[in-house]
């Protein structure tokens, strides 16, 4: 039985569309992560389904019930907002029970919960203070507290660390990663950051302008993306993408010619459908995905414009004066400088193709 | 629609009720009042026994270019003396900055008919201060209640006392929202501190200081409790009588309806005509 | 450097030469006020210039007693302006809202006909607002016809639809998705973040009521029904009356407004400068 399910939703402000056709199916206890430039529609999607938005396509049930004219605060669910939204004029216990309280939720039993939601969060020390006299990382931890204390069926957090410094953010993250095992409930969480996507989900949505470009467990959208905005979204330094044209295609292989890359020829496996000859198509490299030169299909003659030592790892960008910068990683080595030039190897087994449309061809 | 927005309804409910009551539902009457002749029972429509009657009613013109004296003498100087207090009220030199305000801003809270009584008080021509403080410097006493023209300018004087505080308030808070950059820039540009008002203060308040002058014309073209009280109910014979005692008296003495809404929409035209001229010139501006 | 410092000084006494006198001016008439106030018939109409306050405010008073039930007149503007006040905050504050922070069919509509009419003049109302409340409910010089027609005044709509439309949507999201009703959210979070341009609100319409003139003249003008103001205004240009003590009452219905304008200045101000920013 899937906890939480999405069949053909739509919604649209007016005549402006801002999400198209939507279908899901999370499983319960899953953390989900909707993940998608600003202004996708991640909050709008998020929102139909808490109930603050009202749908105008398709079907959302939780559980086995369709909720689509359910209240939000019968829907099971609990929200964290990117603002806190904490009520600034309650203090930290009055913020965590103040639903409970004008539902009737009976005394002792709100009592309790407030209580075991400051032991697993560890605010106890903050129950007297109001919002104001929090850092952002406490007033971050009374917003979760606070729809803890709800005791939902799916938690829902949009975009909740995006208000925190980098560190605190790396922090908080591990934190809700511990509560999601601790209380095992559904999660679904909105961010724009990728790494907090792969890090935090089972299951990533790429979201972009209102459709769903892809679905799947954080590994498989990085080695398999449908398309190539999911490629070039997924996985960070990005992908590198390389334009090119197709010059022979006989079924089996085709062979292209890197137009900005000193027109370097490569040839690929590639069955059905075969692009014409002729064909602008893109070349997708991740920058761990290059071999030293002569141990792939093709060598890249490179220049270095900036190299990045991390001591790990070495970061070269390169060719930027040809209008098409390439990331590589690489770990064996601390020497390359400015002005320098490098040959690199583009390995066949990691190479993806897409065709100008951005679909994905290999 | 969501189910949540029929609580709309029941918090909107309650005050729609009365101000349809008594503010759309008025509007309407008194509109249609305005064509009836309800000096007879029951009433009946007759356009021409108000509207007729107004545009050759003596009094009209009297109560109407009455009201228009003071409106062109009354509101330039008022909002001139506004921009002034605020401008001096904001000068980072100044000492004492509350005293100051509160002198200024005082009078907006004092009652009209509190200080209708003192200022009749002051400005009587045999025992009042003003008088005497103009005798002491040698200047004769001068008639403020039985001559026309100095009724009016007492008038003024008064309306203005009362009533500039409350538009130098507005400027002042206007003044405030200017951010002090653009003044720190000027400074290491070397312009002056007058020309630093004429070119950057000026244009930026032109938007706030329109507002009062809006305001202030819409006010003052309803004066009523300053001619009924001060200069006792427009005199001398009708010397000061504006267009809301001239209503006043035809509606709330003569009981004729009909002919004070006739009044009220002339009012309202006027109204009309200078919200809409201020619309105009605002986005002129823009 | 020097000359610099010398500027600002020079600027500085130009300003307050020119602020000192003018406030003096403005200052004055209140002054006297209170200097008539505490006068006798006599010190009010002697030849003599008297700039300084005597000791007959009490004897004013009784004067002022004589004339017309001012007491009883003071105790009804009080009654009428706190319970105008009361009603008036709650009423526009609940339609605020309501403009807000819902959407509904009629909202533009409302929103339209307010603020197109907001500028027209009183004197278009007050015709069928009397013969309504006098002649049809027969309701003249009771409380009900003092407080309620007034209640029209849409300034605190605007007012509180422009404070609530200021707070963040998430807020009352979050209490929604906990299940607080509406009208809890609107009582338990809504007001209370209110709460400034509410007191701003309040004191302008208690200053409102408090003066008022024209309505409860037209309406309660029966001796015993009469607001302050009325009682004191029927005073003025009557022969045989007290100057003293017509100043005496002027006092006591300035100071208490005084009183408050002093102590709750920043609110006073914040609510006029709000006014004008529509
Ligand atoms: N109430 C609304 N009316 C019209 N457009 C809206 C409304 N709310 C959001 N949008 C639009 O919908 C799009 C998606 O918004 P949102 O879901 O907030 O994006 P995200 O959370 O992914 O950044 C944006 O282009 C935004 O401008
Ligand atoms: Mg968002």
């Amino acid at each position: 039985m899937a906890e939480l399910s999405l069949k053909n939703v739509g919604k649209r402000f007016g005549s402006y569309e801002i999400i198209r056709n939507a279908s899901l199916e999370v499983a319960d206890g899953e953390f989900v992560v909707f993940v998608g430039p600003s202004g996708c529609g991640k909050s709008t999607l998020l929102r139909m389904i808490a109930g603050l938005e009202p749908i105008t396509d398709g079907e959302i049930s939780i559980g086995d019930t369709v909720v689509n004219n359910v209240e939000p605060a019968d829907r099971g669910i609990a929200m964290v907002f990117q603002s806190y939204a904490l009520y600034p004029h309650m203090t930290v216990e009055e913020n965590l029970a103040f639903g409970l309280r004008m539902t009737g939720n009976p005394k002792a039993d709100t009592e309790r919960r407030v209580q075991r939601v400051a032991d697993i969060l560890q605010i106890k020390e903050l129950m007297k203070r109001r919002p104001k006299q929090l850092s952002g990382g406490q007033r971050q931890r009374v917003a979760i507290g606070r729809a803890i204390v709800r005791e939902p069926r799916v938690f829902l957090f949009d975009e909740p660390l995006s208000n925190l410094d980098a560190e605190l953010r790396v922090q908080m993250r591990v934190e809700i990663s511990r509560l999601h095992k601790e209380l095992g409930t559904t999660m679904i969480y909105v961010t724009h950051d990728q790494t907090e996507a792969m890090t935090l989900a089972n299951k990533i949505v790429v979201l972009r302008s209102g459709n769903i470009e892809q679905i799947g467990a954080p590994l498989d959208l990085y080695d398999n993306p449908a398309n190539q905005f999911v490629a070039g979204f997924v996985g960070s330094p990005k992908m590198n993408f390389m334009s090119a044209e197709i010059v022979a295609a006989d079924g089996e292989n085709v062979t292209l010619t890197l137009v900005n890359q000193g027109n370097v020829q490569l040839t690929l496996p590639l069955k059905n459908p075969p692009p014409s000859i002729g064909d602008k198509v893109t070349l997708g490299v991740r920058p761990e995905h290059f071999a030293k030169a002569g141990e792939g299909i093709a060598d890249l003659t490179i220049k270095v414009d900036v190299a990045e030592h991390l001591g790990n790892t070495s970061y070269i960008y390169a060719n930027v004066a040809g209008g098409e910068q390439l990331i590589i990683e690489r770990e064996e080595s601390r020497n390359e400088n400015i002005r320098d030039t490098l040959t690199i190897a583009i390995k066949s087994s990691h190479a993806l193709l897409f065709d100008s449309d951005g679909n994905r061809l290999r | 629609m969501q189910l949540r927005n029929r609580a709309a309804y029941g918090f909107l409910a309650p005050y729609l009720l009365i101000f349809a009551a008594f503010w759309i539902w008025p509007i309407i009457s008194s509109f249609m009042m305005s064509f009836q002749n309800t000096r007879i029972n029951p009433w009946v429509f007759s356009p021409g026994a108000n509207w007729g009657r107004l545009f050759t009613d003596p009094a009209f013109y009297n109560a109407l270019k009455n009201t228009m004296i003071i409106l062109v003498i009354q509101v330039p100087v008022m909002i001139t003396l506004a921009t002034v207090m605020a401008v001096l009220l904001n000068s980072p030199l100044l000492k004492a900055r509350g005293l100051f305000r509160f002198a200024f801003f005082a009078p907006v809270v004092v009652g009209e008919v509190a200080y209708a009584a003192v200022f009749r008080l002051m400005f009587n021509l045999d025992f009042g201060i003003i008088n005497k403080l103009l005798n002491s410097v040698g200047i004769a006493s001068i008639s403020w209640f039985s001559d026309a023209s100095a009724a009016m300018a007492l008038l003024i004087i008064a309306v203005t006392w009362r009533w500039a505080g409350y538009n130098t308030i507005i400027i002042l808070a206007g003044l405030q929202s200017i951010p002090g950059d653009v003044y720190e820039a000027a400074t290491l540009d070397r312009v002056s501190k007058l020309r630093q008002f004429i070119y950057i203060t000026l244009p930026l308040l032109k938007p706030i200081i329109l507002f009062c002058v809006v305001l202030s014309i819409i006010g003052s073209m309803q004066l009523f409790t300053e001619p009924m009280l001060i200069t006792n109910r427009g005199g001398p014979g009708g010397g000061t009588e504006t267009l809301g005692l001239f209503l006043y008296r035809q509606g709330f003495t003569s009981l004729n309806f009909g002919y004070a809404s006739a009044i009220a929409y002339t009012m309202a035209a006027l109204a009309i005509l200078i919200s809409l001229l201020n619309l105009w010139v605002g986005r002129d501006a823009k | 450097m020097k000359s610099q410092s010398r500027s600002t000084l020079i600027r500085s006494l130009s300003l307050h030469a020119v602020l000192i006198p003018l406030a003096l001016v403005w200052l004055f008439p209140l002054w006297m006020m209170f200097v008539f106030a505490t006068m006798p018939d006599y010190g009010i109409f002697s030849p003599q210039i008297e700039l300084l306050p005597s000791t007959h405010f009490i004897e004013n008073v009784s004067n002022l007693q004589a004339d017309t039930d001012f007491i009883r007149a003071l105790i009804i503007s009080i009654g009428v302006a706190i319970t105008y006040t009361v009603l008036s905050v709650l009423l526009t504050s609940m339609a605020g809202w309501a403009l807000a922070r819902y959407s509904f069919v009629g909202k533009s509509l409302v929103i339209a006909i307010i603020l197109g009419t907001i500028t027209l003049p009183y004197f278009v109302v007050v015709i069928p607002q009397f013969i309504m409340v006098a002649r049809e409910f027969k309701m003249a010089n009771t409380w009900i016809a003092l407080i309620v027609p007034p209640l029209f005044n849409s300034l605190g709509v605007l007012f509180m639809r422009q404070a609530f439309s200021m707070m963040p949507v998430e807020l009352f999201d979050a209490a929604r998705v906990e299940g607080v009703k509406e009208w809890q959210i609107f009582l338990r979070i809504a007001l209370p973040l209110a709460r400034p341009t509410m007191a701003a609100l309040a004191i302008i319409l208690f200053l409102a009521s408090w003066n008022n003139y024209l309505w409860p003249l037209l309406i309660n003008s029966r001796p015993g029904m009469m607001t302050a103001p009325v009682a004191l205004g029927t005073l003025i240009g009557l022969t045989k009356v007290s100057w003293g003590g017509i100043m005496a009452g002027a006092v006591l219905l300035t100071a208490p407004i005084l009183v408050i304008f002093i102590l709750l200045q920043r609110h006073f101000i914040a609510g006029i400068a709000a006014g004008a920013v529509k």
